[in-house]
């Protein structure tokens, strides 16, 4: 058997309504759904479940865990995907859960909102537009929400997946 | 391990989980895992423009199956 253990910290509080039920439900059947794939390629994880703005989340935290992300993380959106299918097929509704591995969105993210805040700095000095390299829907709504948290530029998306980009421009 | 993990990623995503058969074939071509599905539940392994088809693939080759190939097998067509 696995060391892999289930850490739920988004089911105790006693004034739960129903939707953040449903949230912890949705994190319960991904956690089972994972375990059992953990246990099956040996690799060792815990599970962590929480549930943050309307959305189950569902973290696998371990070492030796970077298989399970891959490059530019599309194993972990692969595996994200799969997950809310899991969910979807038991609850009969669609998931938005997210899944992080070993922290590697939280560390992206903040990586993302640096990059932001760098770009705005750069295009609020030379009122030229600046383009980033293409992202995935998840960077391109870190980098959207972090634009748009500072005065006097905001951003657009332009381009076709997978090749998408933000575009961060000076207001007018 | 590879066909187990298949097979386990599949069965939670269909209605008829105890009709998921997964086999591992070894050809010249190299090897490739066979999903068999029930006929129902074809288009939810394959998903919109094969992106669950897609999702599968990326995560066996990311635990360990590098270069194989996932074929979800259509069981009406023999």
């Amino acid at each position: 058997m696995s060391d892999t253990e289930v850490i739920a910290d988004g089911a105790d509080s006693a004034t739960e309504d129903g939707e953040n039920a449903l949230l912890v439900h949705e994190g319960d059947i991904a956690a089972d759904y994972l375990e059992r794939l953990l246990d099956i390629v040996d690799y060792d994880g815990d599970i962590d479940l929480d549930v943050e703005n309307d959305r189950a989340i569902v973290a696998i935290v371990g070492t030796d865990l970077q298989p399970l992300i891959g490059q530019r993380g599309e194993t972990l959106d692969a595996l994200q995907e799969l997950t809310r299918l899991a969910v979807q097929q038991k609850t009969g509704a669609r998931s938005r859960l997210m899944l992080d591995v070993s922290g590697h969105r939280q560390a992206r993210r903040a990586e993302l909102a640096a990059l932001a805040t760098d770009t705005a700095s750069q295009v609020l000095e030379s009122g030229q537009a600046a383009r980033l390299t293409p992202m995935n829907p998840f960077e391109r709504k870190v980098v959207h929400d972090a634009i748009a948290a500072i005065d006097g530029v905001h951003s657009e998306s332009e381009g076709e997946e997978p090749t998408r980009r933000v575009v961060v421009l000076i207001d007018n | 391990m590879l066909e187990e993990a298949l097979e386990h990623l599949v069965r939670g995503i269909v209605d008829h989980p105890d009709d998921v058969r997964v086999d591992m074939v070894d050809n010249r071509r190299g090897q490739r895992l066979e999903v068999r599905v029930h006929p129902e539940d074809l288009g939810r392994v394959i998903g919109r423009n094969g992106r669950t088809a897609k999702a599968l693939r990326q995560v066996i080759n990311g635990v360990g199956g590098k270069g194989i190939r996932v074929d979800v097998v259509d069981v009406d067509r023999r």
